[in-house]
């Protein structure tokens, strides 16, 4: 295990900034209320075997403790690096996406399905879809009961949205939730 | 030039020929006769020779030009020296003919001894007035009709100051009114009076023939005579709302007029054109008139009323242009004449078919373009008067549905016809006959009709609404630009409440594209405020009104796409804080509200938690109504929540529910960071407690929601209602019975024991109240502070006790030493 290096972190909190904006300082500050030490500590990136975990500070202390070999995860895992060195979120980091989300859409509940086998969102399966979103923004699915599905790059902005036909793709499909059934070994 | 000059002055005779005086030899005949006939000859001594050596060298050689001016100042020097009385009296020239010298000065008869002078501009064409308008006079003089006598009273009062007025105008209108006033000023305005009411009735009774009286009529509103130009625009003002007809007169052209017509048409188009003339001059006259203030209100009045009840008529649009401007100006009385003219004008489209909407709509756009939005906001309030067909932004869609349907019908047509061949060719040649002829008829129907054709409708109408709505981004722009340039000046924004309010009515009728730039624009005005310098944003009502359009705008749209407003939230989150009851406007925060979080809609569970959190919070610090109103919303949003309400249960930190935040940070500004679902409603608790019972039962059932399985009583009222429920009373402040509600809450324990009243006489029991209640606060007080005075004077007692013991006993202990 070891921290990022600058162009580790550069890379992925690029990422990240496409899903959740400014709030990227929620993440990064989040005070964690783990461990003994009775002020809270902070969240922190480290990089064991080419995946990225974002733990807080007291558990990566005692996370010290444990073999590299033996290490096999610490904290929640958000993404992976490529053998090619490019970061990509995986779905893990889906709850802490969901929480500091700026683009968000809703799924109506017909097209929930098809979106948990990997299709991407098209424009009828649409129930709400947040103001202002850009192409190439980082978009984050949800049900219509507010439960996070997955998440997703916008394929066009909420104004030409409104415009497509109902068969027109949305959201470009990243990662959802029905992964840890369909690619359980890969995870 | 000489026989202007000839018409002007009168040249003296031609002098005989010059003969040197010493070469003239008087004969002896001559000299005899001149002796024997004295009187004869009597008049030579007389000759003013000065006067007239001094006319003749003086005109003889003086050009045109510096001829007229030369009389000019010669009147003006002479009417200088002038003293005016009034009791003076000229005697009519009928009876007494006046008297010419060669000056060509008129000498009027006067009845006192005392000779004035009269003098007329000596131009023929005064001399023929002078001579003619008398004759017209006195024929007047002899006719009688009915007349208003309240306004003669009325106009005597106004009468006396104009006279006093008349004596300090020009030299030459002077003159003009000398010669008019053969009798007293009083009785010419009387003979004017009844001349216009006689030619009122005579038009009103049979205008054909009597058109032409329109002409004297119009002659005697250009008096000059203030009482009598208001009455003639009064009485023409009657005339023509009567006589105008209930379609646009188009002259004749060229080649109509040289056609052979018959005499009744000849007669009609005479009259028609008489009246033309007439409407114009006298629509002329009334918008010269509406630039002196004397006669502003009168001449708008009468404006107003003319397009009020013929707006179909000609010249319209000089009206409109008088009414537009009238619109935004200072004097309180012409705006409010202005607006209500438009209104009624937006609300009677029949009248007019709708033209004169158009165009006034579109004056008023370019008056706010000229002004640069610093107008008063009753300009825009007229646009609430507008009203649209429902389905002006159907085309689009019908030409869809109607393509649609082709393709439909072409498929089932397709599926059809191979069975029913033969048999649907007979039909077919069948329907296309009955379709041609049923074509025709609407053809014919449509020419002979008058009604308006669908299609013309919607164009004037989609016009309008462009017009409208141009206005509007306009103003909305004009905000964004004062926001985002003015530094610490300040600057005033009397269109925006208006333009959000005409944005919300017409919401559903923006197109789909100004959507994006409008919420654009909605998102930035509501966010003004909440820059670090407070010199330039706006007030937290307005910023609610933004808030407020906004998501009537997404809400009539809901076809179009379901768009999330997660901004307005924020906003609306953080200007729940920024309340003050004095300062905002309460029912504004209510309306929001129930907008915003009780219409159905999902909410986040986050952003829900957030928002019942603040709202409890809220209801604390305020009075009872915005308690009651936050109450109400809090309630809904528990209800439609299930997620929420763990709130409810003493469980801080959340537990496993609270989401991803683990703590309630309660100045977070974006309501889905708040970790509210790691807090408790506390608040409720003291809610319970509350002075008032409304409060304080709502605050108990809330508290109770979770354990309490059947919802027994939940009257539906919204968080508006409830405020205003709320309100009224509060202003009372009288603990009386709420008349509206049907359950009856008394008081508990309340210390002012008062009698409970109805509404109607609350406000008699006010003062009472507030009298008695001041006493016996005041009793209450004045026992405090003696209680108070009391324990300190008693310390004090205590403390020099204590001290005069500690002296006594160290004297003690000193004398025992001793």
């Amino acid at each position: 295990m070891r921290p990022l290096d600058e162009n580790e972190t550069t890379q992925v909190f690029e990422k990240l900034f496409k899903f959740v904006g400014s709030n990227l300082k929620n993440i990064v500050e989040n005070p964690s209320h783990e461990g003994p030490d009775p002020n809270p500590g902070r969240y922190c990136f480290r990089l064991q075997k080419n995946r990225v975990y974002y733990v807080s500070e007291s558990l990566v202390k005692r996370a010290t403790n444990i073999k590299r070999e033996n290490l096999v995860s610490l904290g929640t895992q958000i993404g992976k690096f490529t053998k090619t060195g490019k970061f990509q979120l995986t779905i893990q980091s889906l709850n802490l996406l969901a929480a500091n989300a700026k683009h968000k859409v809703w799924l109506k509940p017909t097209s929930e399905m098809s979106f948990l086998y990997g299709n991407n969102v098209l424009k009828g399966g649409l129930g709400r879809i947040t103001e202002n979103i850009n192409p190439n923004d980082g978009v984050v699915v949800f049900s219509m009961s507010d439960m996070p599905l997955g998440f997703g790059v916008a394929a066009k902005s909420t104004q030409d949205c409104r415009k497509m036909d109902p068969n027109g793709i949305v959201v470009i499909h990243q990662a959802d939730i029905g992964e840890y059934l369909r690619m359980e070994d890969e995870l | 030039m000489r026989k202007k000059q000839k018409q002007k002055i009168v040249l003296p005779p031609e002098l005989p020929p010059e003969v040197p005086d010493d070469e003239i030899q008087v004969s002896d005949e001559d000299l005899q006769f001149v002796d024997q006939n004295r009187d004869y000859a009597g008049f030579v001594s007389n000759l003013d020779t000065k006067s007239i050596t001094k006319h003749v060298t003086r005109v003889a050689d003086v050009k045109d030009d510096a001829l007229e001016s030369m009389y000019e100042r010669r009147l003006r020097k002479k009417s200088a020296d002038k003293d005016k009385e009034e009791d003076e009296v000229e005697v009519d020239p009928v009876d007494a003919l006046p008297v010419k010298t060669l000056d060509g000065k008129l000498y009027y008869r006067t009845v006192p001894s005392a000779a004035k002078k009269s003098e007329t501009e000596a131009t023929a064409a005064s001399e023929d007035n002078g001579t003619a308008t008398p004759m017209v006079k006195l024929t007047k003089a002899e006719k009688r009709a009915k007349q208003k006598k309240l306004r003669k009273e009325a106009k005597k009062q106004v009468k006396e100051t104009a006279q006093s007025d008349e004596v300090r105008q020009a030299p030459q209108s002077e003159v003009l009114d000398e010669v008019k006033k053969e009798l007293t000023a009083e009785e010419a305005n009387e003979k004017k009076k009844y001349r216009l009411a006689e030619l009122g009735t005579a038009l009103l009774v049979d205008p054909e023939s009597n058109i032409k009286s329109l002409r004297e009529m119009l002659q005697i509103a250009k008096d000059g005579d203030h009482s009598i130009v208001i009455l003639g625009l009064k009485s023409l003002l009657a005339v023509f709302k009567d006589i105008l007809p209930g379609y646009r007169i188009r002259l004749p052209t060229e080649k109509e007029q040289q056609m052979l017509v018959s005499k009744a048409v000849k007669k009609t188009r005479l009259y028609e054109s008489t009246l033309l003339t007439a409407y114009k001059a006298f629509v002329q006259k009334l918008i010269a008139l509406e630039e002196q203030a004397v006669y502003k209100c009168v001449a708008m009045r009468c404006i107003c009323t003319l397009l009020e009840a013929v707006p179909h008529f000609n010249f319209r649009e000089n009206l409109l242009v008088a009414i537009v401007k009238g619109i935004s100006s200072q004097d309180d009385v012409v705006r409010k004449l202005c607006c209500a003219t438009v209104k009624s004008l937006f609300e009677h489209e029949g009248k007019h078919g709708g033209e004169a909407t158009v165009e006034a709509v579109k004056m008023i756009a370019e008056l706010v373009k000229v002004h640069n939005c610093q107008l008063h906001p009753d300009s825009i309030e007229v646009f609430m008067s507008l009203s649209f067909d429902e389905d002006l932004r159907k085309p689009e869609s019908s030409e869809v549905d109607n393509k649609t349907k082709m393709k439909n019908s072409k498929k089932k047509r397709k599926l059809v016809e191979p069975n029913k061949l033969p048999a649907s060719e007979n039909k077919r040649s069948r329907r296309e006959i009955i379709s041609k002829t049923r074509e025709e008829v609407k053809a014919d129907y449509k020419a002979a009709s008058f009604a308006q054709d669908v299609a013309e409708r919607r164009r004037m109408q989609s016009d309008t609404l462009s017009a409208v709505f141009q206005t509007f981004f306009r103003i909305l722009k004009h905000a964004m630009q004062s926001l985002v340039s003015s530094m610490g000046e300040s600057f005033s924004l009397p269109l925006l409440a208006p333009c959000l309010n005409g944005i919300g009515k017409f919401s559903h009728l923006i197109d789909l594209d100004f959507m994006a730039d409008l919420m654009n624009y909605l998102r930035k005005l509501a966010g003004a405020g909440s820059q670090k310098n407070d010199s330039h944003h706006l007030t937290v009502s307005e910023r609610l009104q933004c808030c407020i359009v906004a998501f009537k705008v997404m809400k009539n749209n809901l076809e179009a796409l379901n768009v999330d407003l997660q901004e307005f939230f924020v906003q609306l989150y953080g200007l729940i804080l920024e309340y003050r009851p004095g300062r905002d406007k309460g029912e504004v925060l209510a309306e929001a509200l129930k907008i915003m979080l009780c219409d159905d809609r999902q909410h986040d569970t986050q952003r829900a938690a957030a928002f019942v959190k603040r709202l409890a919070t809220f209801s604390l610090s305020f009075g009872s109504a915005e308690s009651m109103a936050a109450l109400v919303t809090l309630r809904h949003l528990l209800h439609k929540n299930a997620k929420c309400r763990n709130l409810l249960e003493n469980d801080a930190g959340g537990g496993s529910v609270s989401g991803g935040i683990a703590k309630y940070n309660p100045y977070a500004t974006d309501p889905g960071l708040s970790g509210a679902l790691a807090s408790v409603l506390w608040e409720l608790n003291l809610l319970t407690k509350h002075y008032h019972p409304a409060v304080s039962t709502m605050a108990s059932s809330i508290s109770t929601m979770n354990t309490v399985s059947n919802q027994v009583s939940h009257s539906n009222i919204s968080p508006q209602q409830a405020f205003v429920q709320l309100s009224h009373e509060h202003e009372s402040f009288i603990p009386a019975s709420n008349t509206k509600k049907t359950s009856n809450k008394r008081k508990k324990g309340c210390s002012l024991s008062f009698p409970i009243s109805s509404a109607s006489k609350d406000e008699l029991m006010t003062l009472a109240d507030e009298n008695a209640v001041r006493n016996k606060l005041s009793e209450h007080f004045l026992i405090l502070d003696n209680i108070v005075e009391n324990e300190r004077l008693r310390t004090e007692l205590y403390c020099t006790n204590m001290s005069l013991k500690l002296c006594e006993q160290y004297r003690k202990q000193k004398k025992r030493i001793r």
